[in-house]
């Protein structure tokens, strides 16, 4: 089932009124001719009204280019990176994007999807983080998969459903990348929300995952048609895909605050697939 | 994961009844059964759906109910028989989950609105996970054990063990009893209760089953499952027990606490998820709440008012206490019909006392959660004694103990058969009006011997053919109102005797497109101008958030000097309390608002006048509540209300009919008591 209306105001979706700003979000998020007819369709299915999509807090052209925050008001470090970025000396992800700044109406969103268990929001994200990925990488089937942030067992259990699951899911099905499951959580952390500190977040999310027991890639290369799965691959899951074309890993989250927990991640993928593959990440909200 | 088994007890003598049982922990069960009669328990099988358990439990009980005459007794055979057909309904079920499934899938995609993303789950071949237990085991009671010396031996010690180990979790039950008494709350609710109120409880479904099997506690699953057939196809319905709402307002999703299919409701989200694998335990209230009072709290009852009533307020106040006295079995319903600016609140005083006095809990809901706050401390002033608690969605004393209890209406939910007295307040608002969810939950939070009262200056249609036709055709001319009868009791005239204004009707033809094009519209200028000259406040309502802003820029051109004074406000703008307040504070005096301000504000000295009143948000009641902002107070008892209309409509007409009638009304009223005097 979907909402029929608004999801950020309960409004009534007016798609006469919408058109123009959902032509005018296209024409800004669109970043080739090509991909503008996909995120026009794509906004225009979008399930918030004329007002709230305006509203919606689009991440600026300008972007550091590491972590993919809007360095508008920012100070730009050297070659692009903004202040955090610019002090880290090794960064196990090629780069992060989010489409979205993370404010309080995105507060309440993701709260009512993930705390309160609204999963008919996971069509709405998902949509988002599709136009995320037509905005920042143009064609996503050079993608060999996508893989997301494992979330604890016991976790799982309480909150009955895998929400960063479900968007990749919708996200693999729209763009025909397979989803695989490559990770898993082995601490316990505490909510996110509730632990204090940047240090802190970095030293808790230290070794939090690790590979997937009985994680296959093999037949990733051949399981996906387009991209780079005419590269031949032989051996097992555990050597690194050699050929001409690097192994190309989407990793999906729904926020991105410190970075923590995706680099966590991100290090858990490359010390198993060793360092040719490249591990990209994208977040709705940043 | 929690798992519920299955199973049939058939008691050892020949005519003795079978019934099929749902239990999160076998033993408790067997204990239980041990300790009163002899039976055979013969396990069916389990599953971590609670939903499809107490489906299957459904459709067992009848099997047995349409075989067991010819038999008679429960033989092996036919309990094989039952285990077979426990799995083929499971995969029935399976099977229709499906469909169901991509039956909402397909329509989804036919809507214009939905995503394109609906199909993003591969289905299961089974959706239902059912584990067949083959287990029978014969319970004996105690006392026929004692016979034999040997059995006695391993029998007492065992029911000694289990004893010590019963007033353990004796002193949890009655801790827990007393926590839980009069609530309806879904598992994961109990559990965050237990722990904010660091009650340990060592197994909580233990204690809370047995409370079940003494018939103490009904539990029942969050999401009802069950299968209809009609003559073409056999269709899953579900059921959202918290809230009663039905089919599509339940989300079919892939659940991971019980791994399998399961769905949860849509409608009552806000307050956790209610999903076919979590148990909702029903715990009626056993007393009154002088459970948890202690001796010396003195009187919750006394009532400490200094205020008067007039005469109508006195004969309102009265019928309504003796509703509430009586014991009339069928008589649960009542309402008092009060037109707005009456004294509503007041009018409650005697009525809460009495159910108070009886030993029982009230219960005042209202649909806001700012009229929660303004109401408790008038409630806790004028019973000193009586412990009254605000509760809504944020409220920190949600779970204490009280004798008065002040809830916003999501909140009732929570609560079930608690209430002696469960008063509604302002019966015909929004989330209440045409909502049977709300209903359902104000019917049930009340005791089963509890009465409802509805308070309402514009009750919808339904009420008042429930509750005020009773007695119509005593009354004299079939055209007047009756003033009272069994269950209902009207109070015509505002508490200070003045009448109501009547409004004023104005068609104007194309006001809209006037007022967006900027040209004159003299009849709104003037009568705005002439109210902010003779220093009143106005109010301006509008149909829709978009005219907000329009109107306000309207009337700032049209008056710039004071457009400084004017503001507009809508549900969704984040300053709207900062501006009601400052209206309320007259830092403003003209506000452009939406229907949000149609009730509960209340202003001395002001105006109204609505712009647009044809359009159809603008209901007979809308309107009435409207034009009941002005002449509230004592000082300034009269004032003007315009409707402005681009078109003659209904709903202004009968507006301003009914609230003539009630000043005809209040007028008789008068004279009538005048003469008495």
């Amino acid at each position: 089932m979907t909402i029929q209306s608004c999801v950020a105001c309960g409004g009534h979706l007016n798609a006469l009124q919408r058109e123009g700003i959902v032509r005018k979000r296209a024409r800004s998020l669109s970043s080739s001719a090509a991909t503008y007819p996909v995120v026009y369709r794509l906004l225009q299915k979008l399930q918030v009204c004329a007002g709230c999509l305006e509203a919606l807090p689009f991440i600026g052209e300008q972007i550091c280019r590491q972590c993919g925050r809007d360095m508008c008001g920012e100070v730009i470090c050297r070659d692009g990176l903004c202040r955090d970025c610019v002090d880290r000396a090794s960064v196990p992800l090629s780069n992060n994007r989010s489409l979205l700044q993370y404010d309080e109406k995105g507060k309440s969103l993701v709260s009512l999807f993930k705390y309160r268990g609204d999963e008919r929001l996971a069509s709405f994200f998902s949509a988002l983080l599709t136009i995320a990925i037509y905005r920042y990488h143009h064609t996503p089937s050079r993608f060999t998969c996508i893989t997301t942030v494992p979330l604890h067992p016991t976790r799982l259990r309480e909150r009955g459903f895998n929400q960063v699951e479900l968007l990749a899911k919708a996200l693999g099905h729209a763009i025909g990348v397979p989803v695989k499951t490559l990770l898993e959580r082995t601490k316990a952390t505490e909510k996110l929300s509730k632990q204090g500190g940047r240090v802190h977040r970095e030293e808790s999310m230290r070794d939090a995952f690790a590979w997937a027991q009985g994680a296959v890639l093999a037949d990733l290369s051949s399981a996906c048609s387009g991209g780079i799965a005419r590269a031949k691959v032989k051996g097992g899951a555990n050597s690194p895909v050699m050929s001409g074309t690097p192994l190309r890993v989407l990793l999906i989250d729904d926020i991105y605050t410190t970075g923590s927990t995706l680099r966590s991640c991100a290090s858990t993928l490359r010390a198993h697939l060793g360092t040719v593959c490249e591990i990209y990440s994208l977040t709705i909200y940043r | 994961m929690r798992e519920f088994l299955l199973y049939i007890k058939s008691g050892t003598e020949a005519v003795s009844s079978v019934q099929t049982y749902v239990t999160p922990s076998f033993s408790v069960d067997q204990s239980f059964w041990q300790e009163r009669e002899s039976c055979i328990l013969h396990v069916i099988g389990k599953t971590s759906s609670l939903a499809l358990a107490f489906s299957l439990r459904e459709q067992i009980n009848e099997c047995i109910r349409k075989r067991l005459p010819e038999r008679q007794k429960l033989t092996d055979g036919v309990v094989a028989e039952l285990r077979h057909l426990a799995v083929g309904k499971v995969r029935e079920a399976s099977v229709l989950y499906g469909r169901e499934m991509t039956d909402r899938e397909r329509d989804d995609n036919q809507a214009s609105w939905s995503s394109a993303f609906a199909c993003m789950r591969q289905p299961p071949k089974d959706w239902f996970a059912w584990k067949v237990v083959e287990f029978r085991c014969e319970v004996h009671a105690c006392q026929k054990d004692a016979e034999s010396a040997g059995g006695y031996k391993i029998f007492s010690r065992h029911s000694l063990l289990r004893r010590t180990s019963l007033t353990a979790d004796g002193a949890s039950a009655s801790v827990l009893g007393k926590l839980l008494d009069g609530r309806a709350l879904l598992w994961e609710e109990i559990e965050t209760l237990l722990c904010k109120r660091g009650v340990e409880v060592g197994d909580l479904a233990a204690v809370l089953h047995e409370g079940v099997l003494a018939g103490k506690v009904q539990w029942l699953p969050g999401v009802r499952m069950g299968v209809v057939s009609n003559w073409r196809r056999k269709r899953l319905v579900l059921f959202c027990e918290r809230c009663g709402s039905e089919d599509r307002a339940l989300q079919l999703i892939y659940c991971h606490s019980c791994e399998q299919g399961c769905a949860y409701c849509t409608i009552c989200l806000g307050m956790g998820r209610s999903k076919c694998c979590t148990p909702y335990m029903l715990i009626a209230s056993s007393a009154s709440a002088d459970i948890g009072r202690e001796k010396g709290m003195g009187q919750p009852a006394r009532l400490e008012w200094t205020g008067r009533y007039s005469q109508d307020q006195a004969r309102a106040a009265e019928r309504a206490r003796r509703f509430v006295a009586g014991s009339h079995p069928g008589r649960s319903e009542f309402l008092i019909w009060a037109v707005c600016g009456a004294g509503k609140t007041e009018l409650l005083f005697p009525s809460v006392a009495e159910a108070l006095s009886s030993g029982g809990r009230v219960l005042i809901a209202t649909p806001r959660k700012d009229v929660v706050l303004e109401l408790a401390p008038r409630i806790r002033r004028v019973f000193p004694e009586a412990r009254v608690i605000a509760v809504h969605g944020a409220s920190a004393e949600k779970w204490e103990e009280s004798d008065i209890t002040i809830a916003t209406t999501h909140q009732v939910m929570r609560y079930h058969r608690r209430f002696l007295l469960v008063v509604l307040d302002e019966a015909d608002a929004f989330p209440y009006h045409n909502n049977p969810v709300l209903y359902r939950a104000l019917a049930r939070a009340a005791h089963e011997t509890g009465k409802l009262l509805y308070l309402s200056a514009t009750p919808p249609l339904y009420l008042q053919k429930r509750l005020v036709s009773n007695d119509r055709s005593k009354s004299a001319s079939s055209a007047a109102l009756p003033l009272a009868s069994a269950t209902h009791v009207l109070l015509p005239g505002r508490y200070h005797g003045k009448p109501l204004p009547v409004p004023e009707i104005l068609t104007i033809k194309g006001l809209h497109k006037r007022v967006r094009t900027n040209r004159a519209v003299p009849q709104m200028t003037n009568a705005v101008k002439r109210s902010l000259d003779a220093e009143r406040q106005v109010f301006v309502f509008v149909p829709r958030i978009d005219d907000v802003d329009v109107v306000l820029a309207y009337l700032q051109k049209a008056m710039p000097d004071r457009s400084e004074q004017m503001a507009g406000v809508h549900a969704s703008d984040p300053l709207r309390e900062e501006k009601v307040l400052a209206f309320r504070n007259s830092r403003y005096t003209l506000m452009v608002t939406t229907t949000i301000l149609e009730r509960g504000v209340t202003i001395p000295k002001s105006d109204v006048l609505v712009v647009g009143a044809e359009a159809p948000v603008f209901d007979e009641a809308s309107l009435v509540q409207i034009a009941g902002r002005v002449g509230r107070s004592f000082d300034d008892t009269a004032g003007s209300v315009l409707f402005l209309q681009a078109e003659r409509a209904a709903a202004t007409k009968l507006a301003v009919r009914q609230i003539s009638r009630m000043n005809q009304l209040a007028k008789k009223l008068a004279e009538a008591g005048g003469d008495n005097a």
